[in-house]
């Protein structure tokens, strides 16, 4: 061992930076939270007793919703390549685009819930009612704190605290919405598409197979 | 320092244009998996593409928006062992759940 | 900018109480999280006497059923979550640093939310023994027994969000030990020249970051259905599978289990090399074996389960996996044996406790062996076998591999040395105690105790037994007030300890016992796994403050301590929420608002108070940024 002046402290070991590598890890770590939560709402799929199920789930509604989560991840990218550029204005004209789709995205959900509470589905209805919407209403959790930093960053940036130098802030941020983006690909594909697809036919069975098994008694 | 890394980033990244594109393709996937809902097919066929859109989708937006596929390696190597932990996991879940190991 | 208004300016001084609440230095931090993890060792420890009196005599009226109930609950709870994992933080938090050569963690003002977040949750947890009464659902909390109809008492409540604000604090701290580890390494230090303890507190953040969300889930949804009538381990009304919750929540604990034992591996694959004069054998396997563990102990979850029925192809598959954990630690336990053969052996107290882990932990690991063989757990499940199998693995093996670390790194923590003679006494008292209380315990288990009754009857022919074992129980407590003296006695007036006192061949040994703030005056070059035998010409002395004078470090904060506060009456709301709905609410929106004006205040701070603001141009030369 021997001591080497000059070195300069500011480098890392691996060369990579430590926020974007924190924010890595932490999105490493959000994958077993929200593959957790998908995986519950999976286990107890067609095991509700009563109340309605996936028959209830409105896939034009959510693919327009999904595509709007989707056109939010393109801005996003632009407004990382806008502030990398050192063009401000189109900086903070992405950013604010990202945080008003973002909400469009979460009033979406919020009608969603509402229709879902008008058709008899809470929370409390049945198992679907528990885990498809606390499974759905934490990733509409996760979006809201995205739309909260987007503002934080676009204020930031009229103070100067951002700007093309520290263009590494807005990629965290990025890193970050383009994960929600990708659980609600997930979600969107399996809980909503497979989960949905034939749950009418599935759904008239049952009725079906109650009202036999009532005209027997 | 900042700006050296920012200069090089531009230098591999894809620009806004190629953006637009990966966009347009994630839109006209997701009507494709909006289309194959209303077709009447097998629901395990049905799965099986569904299963395959939407990883094509995951993948373009983690690659190309996310940047991994012109990044250092090692931060993939942090994303997707917890995915494959969890997706094992998962599996092992649903399998004991649906009772396929009786 | 609000962040430099009035009180909340970034601190300066770190003198005095405020200097240890305002603290971001690595070194304090360890210290806070060491006392912290004692004092509720010694709370954990009462309960456990109380028990061992209970059941020294067949029926019993000591305590009631009730009584004996929260007891084991909260033992068990204290131990692992206050204690042992506390305990190990508090060896990264002073070691992890000075072991790769670095100034601090990656993210001081997180680490410092972490201990706060510690602390604040495990006394949200304990606070319910004045409100209604100590959680008495056992340390895994079965759900649906956890659930509203069986458990009124709001201390469930306590537990479950306890639980939560302290699994927060762990999450942050796993976070921060991967990215130091791997990013502030000093020049030289690869990956594969790291001490082994530092490689163990990879792993174990590794293992916390990706096991902790599934406990996090299961206990949001518990959470979810106490507050808010959701139908998650509803099994009449609902339909919900009574096993939810024991996969979910031994998803999480099995890899726990790992994350409790593994700085332990650790700390003793330290000492032994220093102890036997020669170099840890086979270092490559036992860093390779340690990775195996922890990717392994994702699989091995239901071998908790076997009696459930999960059916013969699931539990022969969880069999199998369980039983290839015996092999990465078997490979540990021989390179342990192989650094001792044919060294000059220095029967030192840290040697002494870390050949006790050795042995005992042995014998905690060949009993669970047998219980991967599905047959012979079916008939140990839920037995006092059990309470013998792990408590020589995480007694036999955390707490005396974390001893035997408390007496090799005290004198670099605090500059003295633990008397030697004393430290004799205590480990063999302690083992003594330790032998006389869990050996027993295997025959009881198989003579047919259950675990967890709080009495039995004389014609059960337990009590001779018993009685023996709880003797034990005090020994141990002995043993411990032993360590108690001698730490008391070497603060004040222990032999001055000087930079090396074992001439250990690690980075942390070449700087002052205890070391500045700053640790390296000059960040050192590595060449080798053994910096300071390979070049022991070069360690005599630290090396003179450079020209420009003391290193900058970041400024202390008093933010951390804020958004743990604020983050943590939230949880206090939703308890208020259940007497009284607006109060409760009200309380919430306030934490709430202070959590988020913490957070607000934490990311627009400056890296060093105004009064250092000429030095501080270049704010990204500090470790922290907006951590």
């Amino acid at each position: 061992m021997q001591y080497v002046t000059g070195i300069d402290d500011h480098r890392t070991s691996t060369g990579l930076d430590n926020r974007k590598l924190l924010m890595w890890a932490f999105l490493g770590s959000d994958v077993m939270f929200f593959g957790t939560l998908i995986g519950t709402h999976l286990i107890y799929r067609n095991r509700s007793l009563s109340g309605p199920q996936e028959e209830i789930l409105s896939i034009p509604i959510t693919t327009v919703s999904t595509f709007v989560l989707l056109m939010s991840s393109l801005a996003m990218v632009l407004a990382l390549a806008a502030i990398q550029r050192g063009n401000m204005g189109g900086f903070r004209f992405w950013t604010v685009v990202v945080a008003v789709f973002g909400s469009i995205f979460i009033g979406f959900q919020m009608f969603e819930f509402a229709e879902f509470a008008h058709l008899g589905l809470t929370p409390r209805t049945n198992l679907f009612g528990s885990t498809f919407l606390v499974m759905t209403g934490f990733h509409g959790a996760h979006v809201t704190v995205g739309i909260l930093w987007m503002w934080s960053l676009v204020f930031a940036s009229f103070k100067g605290k951002i700007h093309q130098g520290n263009a590494l802030q807005v990629e965290i941020a990025g890193l970050y919405w383009h994960f929600v983006d990708i659980v609600w690909i997930v979600i969107f594909g399996v809980v909503y598409l497979i989960g949905a697809y034939g749950a009418e036919n599935r759904a008239l069975e049952s009725v079906e197979h109650a009202a036999r098994a009532a005209s027997l008694i | 320092m900042a700006a050296e890394s920012a200069h090089h980033e531009e230098h591999n990244h894809p620009g806004p244009r190629q953006y637009i594109v990966i966009g347009a393709i994630l839109a006209g996937l997701t009507l494709i998996e909006f289309g194959v809902f209303y077709l009447q097919l097998d629901p395990a066929l049905m799965t099986w593409i569904i299963l395959v859109l939407s990883t094509s989708k995951f993948m373009l937006v983690v690659g190309y928006f996310m940047h991994l596929k012109f990044d250092d390696l090692r931060f993939s190597a942090l994303f997707f062992s917890p995915f494959v932990i969890m997706i094992t996991i998962a599996a092992v879940l649903m399998a004991l759940f649906f009772n396929l190991t009786r | 900018m609000a962040a430099n208004i009035g009180i909340l300016r970034r601190p300066v001084s770190t003198a005095g109480v405020w200097g240890w609440i305002t603290t971001v230095d690595h070194k304090r931090i360890g210290i806070l999280y060491g006392v912290t993890a004692f004092v509720f060792f010694l709370i954990g420890g009462i309960e456990a006497l109380l028990m061992r009196v209970q059941l020294a005599q067949p029926d019993s009226e000591f305590v009631d059923a009730g009584t004996f109930n929260a007891l084991f609950t909260m033992h068990g709870t204290t131990m692992v979550f206050m204690v042992v994992m506390p305990a190990g933080a508090a060896f990264f938090n002073f070691l992890v640093p000075l072991m790769i050569g670095a100034r601090d963690v990656a993210f001081p003002r997180l680490n410092a939310l972490s201990y706060w977040l510690f602390l604040f949750g495990a006394i949200l947890m304990n606070f319910s023994f004045f409100k209604a009464a100590f959680p008495d659902v056992g340390w895994f909390g079965y759900a649906p027994l956890t659930t509203t109809p069986y458990t009124l008492s709001s201390s469930t409540d306590y537990w479950v969000l306890g639980l939560q604000v302290m699994g927060i604090g762990t999450t942050a701290a796993g976070f921060n030990f991967v990215i130091t580890i791997l990013n502030l390494r000093a020049p030289g230090m690869t990956l594969m020249r790291m001490p082994l303890f530092t490689w163990m507190t990879l792993i174990v953040s590794f293992l916390i970051i990706f096991a902790f969300p599934p406990l996090t889930i299961a206990l949001t949804l518990l959470l979810f259905d106490r507050f808010f009538g959701t139908n998650f381990f509803d099994t009449v009304g609902a339909g919900a599978d009574p096993l939810l919750w024991q996969h979910l929540f031994w998803i999480f604990g099995h890899p726990e289990v790992y994350i409790l034992i593994l700085p332990a591996m650790g700390i003793v694959s330290d000492i032994l090399p220093t102890f036997s004069r020669k170099p840890l054998f086979g270092y490559t396997t036992v860093v390779f074996a340690g990775a195996v563990i922890a990717f392994l102990g994702f699989g091995v979850w239901a071998h908790h389960m076997f009696t459930t029925g999960l059916g013969a192809w699931a539990t022969a598959a969880f069999a199998g996996a369980t039983m290839a954990i015996g092999v990465p630690t078997g490979v540990k336990i021989f390179n342990w044996l192989a650094t001792l053969w044919g060294g000059s052996l220095q029967f030192k107290t840290p040697l002494l406790f870390a050949l006790g882990f050795i042995s005992m932990f042995m014998l905690g690991g060949l009993s669970g062996v047998m219980h991967a063989a599905v047959p012979v757990d079916t008939q140990q499940q839920d037995t006092y076998f059990i309470v013998a199998h792990f408590h020589y693995v995480l007694f036999g093996g955390s707490i005396f591999g974390l001893t035997a670390g408390i007496y090799y790194w005290f004198p670099k923590m605090t500059g003295r040395m633990l008397s030697e003679r004393l430290g004799k006494v205590h480990f063999w008292v302690m083992l003594i105690g330790f032998n006389m209380a869990f050996m027993p315990m295997h025959v009881l288990g198989v003579l047919g105790m259950p675990r967890r009754i709080y009495t039995y009857s004389a014609d059960q022919n337990w009590a001779g037994l018993n009685l023996f074992v709880s003797v034990g129980a005090f020994v141990i407590a002995v043993s411990i007030l032993l360590l108690i003296i001698n730490v008391l006695r070497s603060v004040r007036k222990g032999e001055k300890a000087g930079m090396n006192p074992w001439a250990a061949s690690t980075l942390e040994w070449a700087i002052p016992s205890p070391p500045p703030h700053y640790n390296f005056a000059v960040i050192p070059t590595v060449r080798s796994l053994h910096p300071l035998w390979d070049e022991e010409a070069n360690a005599v002395e630290p090396p003179p403050l450079p020209a420009h004078g003391e290193p900058h470090m970041p400024s202390p904060s008093y933010w951390p301590i804020v958004v743990a506060f604020g983050v943590t009456m939230v949880c206090g709301g939703l308890l208020i929420w259940q007497a009284s709905t607006w109060l409760g609410l009200a309380v919430i929106a306030v934490s709430g608002f202070i959590g988020m004006r913490g957070v607000y205040g934490w990311v627009f701070e400056p890296v060093a108070a105004e009064e250092h603001a000429e030095h501080a141009e270049h704010p990204e030369r500090a470790p922290a940024h907006h951590a």
